[in-house]
């Protein structure tokens, strides 16, 4: 890691930002979980991993609240696999926590940049 | 290779999931899919398995995550975002968030809840008075029916005079607006026979009087009208505790006899534990059975009388009608009943009229009382705000609305008010057991007094407004807030600015306000406390010990036998080691008893109708002035010499003379009791003494006489009193004994010191005053810490400036002067206000004092130095503090 973020911030920084990720992944394409989980890894450069122990629930989670939706595909030759997709709820909802994510990075910029001036 | 369903069945095995097939099997294709990009890059079988298995991370994360995937939807966690704005669960939200604020600040939470608790505390220890006494309806059926009537007799000082019996039967039988009359005295009973001889309070009362009132004995019966006949049996009704304690509650008591005043009573019912009637004390009522004599006598003022208004009557309308009546009957019999007139009253106001005004005036006081611990609170609150901007910082740039804010900081004041008003509800329940003690007695429904579901009530309500009254200021301050100016200010307090300076110097100028208004209050009544105890009663109280002694008819039926009795018992007790002297009198001083009587005077005519003169008269022996200290100012005492056959003789008091006499020599003159028929039936007046106040220390002396008991020929004497060398209270026993050494079977009650009759007749004040003053003095010190508080605050946010001014070499005494200067013109500012409305509001305590009036100059200047010399000291000590920093430190304060 370049930088050490103390592991507490990271925890939280995760929790509050997790839904947000999973709800963006999927907001153009339906994925399946392996592959949310791949890009995360992959977009964040290895910063950001979630494992399949909170990944699922947080997937399931989220369709319980009725903003993603995921639905058995099955593709010739393979297994068939669990596609989740953003539904039209889920569309609102990103949309509000991009906007309260952007403010919330704002004010922290604002903030800190203040504090170390 | 490995078998990855049953992986991750293992995990979740304690959960019960809806689709726990579909589950397993995208988990376990996910841990599959790991361990075959695994074998791609080359790791051994065994190597892939582990990093699969490493997704599962801990073996009960996932059940833990699953579990928590189940539960109910939950809130954004941003607090004060826009998203949500559902009332409950923001409600809910508010309180977890403020429960975790007071956890994490005990200390300031401890401060807080304290000084809540002591004003909720006390307002709901004074409230469940004030709801027991003024408000709780009187246990009676239909209570805002039931009146006394009484006799006005306003002419002679008596607004409110006891009825003669015979008024009474004509107003009971003239009215049209009473659904019945009951005419109601004082008797009090010896009860001999089984067990100690016992004087027993009690009553005589017409038959109907309980079925006025509405009360059902617990067991047996009322009396019958054919009971409340001359020459009927004998019955009595006991009250519950008597029958407890004399009787061990025995059902079969009904139908058993008693002998009281030496003739025998059948015990025909018990009235119920809660019944009292007219008064707490007393234990025993039996028919008034008026004979013709009595109900024909309008010159025996005695009675009370007890009416029931008709329904659909109102107290106007009665008034009128006993107007109407009372005016007939001074036509008819102008000789006795001139200037009389009739006044109805409620009952209600009649059982707590007196101590009302006190009782509204402590709950006045509790009230401000609490709002200073409210700006206390408050200022506490708006010091902490100032230390949490960072975190409104983050909830205004998340979008939190000002009302949102608002509402979470007032969430946080209920919260802590709640909690200060359960803690206040148990200093309640203590502050009650000591209010009882102090409440005077006499006082009606004083043993009902508790805390019931209207008090439980109040004291929510209360907890609620004083959360929103002493969070508003923090909360609008926070919602004020402004993000740019407070960035601005480079994170450091914004609430040291402009506003929130503001804000606090009102707090302190209303405490200020407010305390000096409790000061004013209580300062008063302890001056007329101090007034009224020093009031000359005209005898000396120390070294007296009392007793109650009356004495049967049935076996003392002369006056000669009364008179051998007492000469025997005055003689056996001044014979007792220790006893200085002793006398009998008719009634003691300041037991709101006695008798008066119409005299003529040699060489005038009788007054007219409605003129009499009018004299407390006390029937003594010659002994009472000395053993009460009485001093005589012209002529003799009263002596042993004055006897059945010697010319009768009269001690008066000085306003006596100087009333009926004025400039003349009084000695030597004379006086009828009443018509004179003979010579010999003029007392002739042999001496003057100090007047005495006989009915209370607030009540100028009216006109005084003393007969000798050996030849007043009427009235009984009752009162024993014994001028004791040791201590009063240590010799009841012996005089007790001595008594009974001459009638094994006589009672003997009321044995006190002349100092707690003194002491008993002012309880009622004593009781508003200690309150008020425990309240003022409550007060003082929550202002006083007010000021402390924001003083400190003012000082360590200027430390930078006072350390600027001290390295530029300002004195000491210059810093100081800042300082204090900043919280003196506060008070100052506050005192002003409080002088104006103490101005305003001690007029409504007016009733309540005594010798000074409620603008008193003295107090108003007392009291505003004392507040001033604690603000000084309040401000001083921080102040003081602030000149010590060094100012090199203080620079870099920042």
């Amino acid at each position: 890691m370049p930088y050490k973020l103390s592991q507490m911030l990271d925890r939280e920084l995760k929790k509050g930002s997790a839904e947000l990720l999973i709800l963006s992944l999927v907001e153009d394409q339906p994925r399946h979980g392996y592959d949310i989980g791949n890009l995360i890894e992959q977009r964040s450069k290895g910063r950001l991993r979630f494992n399949v122990a909170s990944l699922y629930p947080l997937l399931y989670r989220l369709e319980k609240r009725g903003w993603i939706q995921g639905r058995w595909v099955e593709k010739a030759g393979q297994r068939r696999r669990r596609y989740y997709r953003l539904t039209a709820e889920g569309k609102k909802v990103l949309a509000a926590q991009r906007h309260s994510w952007r403010e919330f990075v704002e004010a922290i910029n604002r903030i800190t940049g203040i504090e170390h001036a | 290779m490995p078998d990855w369903g049953r992986e991750v069945r293992k995990r979740l095995a304690r959960l019960h999931l809806d689709h726990e097939a579909e589950i397993v099997e995208e988990l376990a294709q996910h841990l599959e899919d790991v361990y075959q990009r695994s074998l791609r890059a080359g790791a051994t079988e065994a190597e892939a398995k582990n990093a699969a298995l490493q997704e599962l991370a801990t073996d009960d994360l996932l059940q833990k995550e699953m579990r928590r995937s189940q539960t109910p939807f939950k809130e954004s966690p941003v607090a004060g975002g826009p998203t949500n704005s559902n009332f409950v669960a923001d409600l809910m939200h508010d309180l977890r968030y403020a429960a975790r604020l007071q956890r994490k600040n005990p200390g300031f939470t401890i401060v807080a809840v304290i000084a809540l608790a002591l004003g909720i505390g006390a307002n709901t220890a004074i409230f469940s008075v004030v709801n027991t006494i003024l408000l709780r309806p009187l246990p009676y059926k239909d209570p805002e029916r039931l009146v006394m009537v009484w006799e006005d007799a306003t002419r002679h000082g008596y607004p409110r005079d006891t009825p003669a019996a015979a008024n009474f039967v004509d107003w009971r039988d003239q009215n049209q607006v009473f659904e019945g009359m009951a005419a109601i005295y004082d008797t009090s009973f010896n009860l001999t026979g089984s067990g100690d001889p016992e004087r027993l309070e009690g009553r005589s009362v017409s038959a109907n009087m309980f079925s006025l009132l509405g009360v059902e004995p617990q067991i047996g019966r009322v009396f019958t009208a054919a009971e409340d006949q001359p020459g009927a049996q004998r019955v009595v009704l006991l009250s519950y505790a008597l029958w407890q304690r004399r009787f061990g509650g025995d059902q079969g008591i009904v139908g058993q006899s008693l002998t009281l005043n030496g003739e025998s009573y059948v015990v025909v019912g018990v009235m119920p534990a809660r019944f009292q009637f007219p008064s707490s004390d007393d234990q025993v009522w039996v028919p008034i059975a008026f004979t013709q004599e009595d109900a024909g006598n309008r010159n025996r003022h005695y009675l009370q009388v007890l009416a029931r208004l008709k329904p659909g009557v109102s107290l106007a309308q009665a008034q009128s009608e006993m107007s109407t009546i009372a005016a007939r009957l001074q036509q008819q019999y102008p000789e006795s009943n001139t200037d009389l007139g009739a006044a109805v009253q409620p009952l209600h106001e009649h059982l707590v009229g007196d101590i009302k005004p006190a009782l509204l005036i402590l709950l006045g006081a509790v009230g401000l009382v609490l709002l200073i611990a409210c700006a206390n609170v408050a200022n506490l609150l708006l010091a902490r705000a100032a230390v949490r901007q960072k975190e409104i910082a983050v909830r205004v740039a998340l979008g939190a609305r000002r009302w949102r804010l608002i509402r979470q900081f007032l969430t946080e004041s209920v919260l802590l008010s709640t909690l200060g008003g359960l803690v206040g509800l148990a200093i309640a329940f203590g502050g009650l057991v000591l209010l009882k003690a102090f409440i005077p007695e006499n006082i009606s429904q004083t043993r009902e007094i508790s805390i019931d579901l209207r008090v439980l009530g109040f004291t929510f309500l209360v907890s609620i407004a004083t959360g929103l009254i002493f969070g508003l200021a923090p909360a609008v301050q926070a919602a004020r807030f402004n993000q740019i100016d407070t960035l601005k200010e480079g994170g450091r307090d914004a609430a040291t600015g402009g506003a929130g300076k503001r804000l606090r110097g009102l707090l302190v100028m209303a405490e200020v306000a407010i305390s000096l208004v409790l000061l004013i209050g209580a300062g008063l009544l302890i001056n007329s406390f101090l007034r009224l105890r020093n009031v000359d009663p005209g005898f000396r109280a120390d070294n007296l010990l009392t007793m109650r002694v009356v004495l049967p008819d049935v076996k003392y039926e002369t006056m000669d036998r009364r008179s051998a009795f007492y000469t025997d018992l005055i003689n056996r007790v001044q014979s007792l080691a220790g006893v200085r002297s002793a006398a009998v009198t008719t009634n003691l001083p300041l037991y709101r008893q006695g008798n008066s009587i119409s005299i003529g005077i040699e060489g005038r005519p009788a007054p007219p109708p409605g003129q009499e003169l009018i004299v407390v008269t006390r029937i003594v022996s010659p002994g009472y002035f000395d053993t009460m200290s009485i001093p005589l100012l012209q002529g003799r005492q009263l002596s042993e010499q004055d006897a059945k056959t010697t010319p009768r003789v009269v001690v008066i008091s000085e306003t006596m003379g100087r009333r009926y006499w004025p400039g003349e020599d009084v000695v030597g003159k004379r006086i009828s009791l009443g018509r004179i028929r003979k010579p010999e039936d003029w007392f002739q007046v042999v001496g003057v003494v100090k007047d005495v106040r006989q009915f209370e220390l607030t009540a100028e002396p009216k006109p005084q006489m003393y007969l000798t008991y050996r030849q007043a020929g009427f009235f009984d004497a009752r009162d024993l009193v014994v001028k004791t060398d040791v201590e009063p209270a240590s010799m009841a026993a012996t005089v007790r004994n001595a008594v009974w050494e001459l009638d094994k079977d006589q009672p003997v009650s009321n044995i006190q010191t002349m100092e707690e009759i003194l002491a008993d007749s002012i309880a009622r004040q004593r009781f508003s005053m200690l309150l008020l003053a425990i309240f003022a003095a409550v007060a003082l010190v929550l202002a006083g810490v007010g000021i402390y508080g924001v003083m400190s605050y003012s000082v360590a946010q200027r430390t930078h400036e006072i350390g600027i001014r001290m390295a530029l070499g300002a004195q000491t005494g210059a810093v100081l002067k800042l300082a204090v200067g900043y919280g003196m013109k506060l008070v100052l500012a506050g005192l002003v206000i409080g002088l104006i409305a103490a101005f305003a509001l001690t007029r409504v305590m007016s009733t309540l004092l005594f010798g000074v009036t409620a603008t008193d100059p003295a107090t108003f200047t007392l009291i505003s130095l004392l507040l001033i010399a604690v603000a000084v000291i309040a401000s001083y000590i921080p102040a003081r503090r602030a000149t010590r920093v060094n100012p090199i430190i203080a620079l870099r304060y920042e």
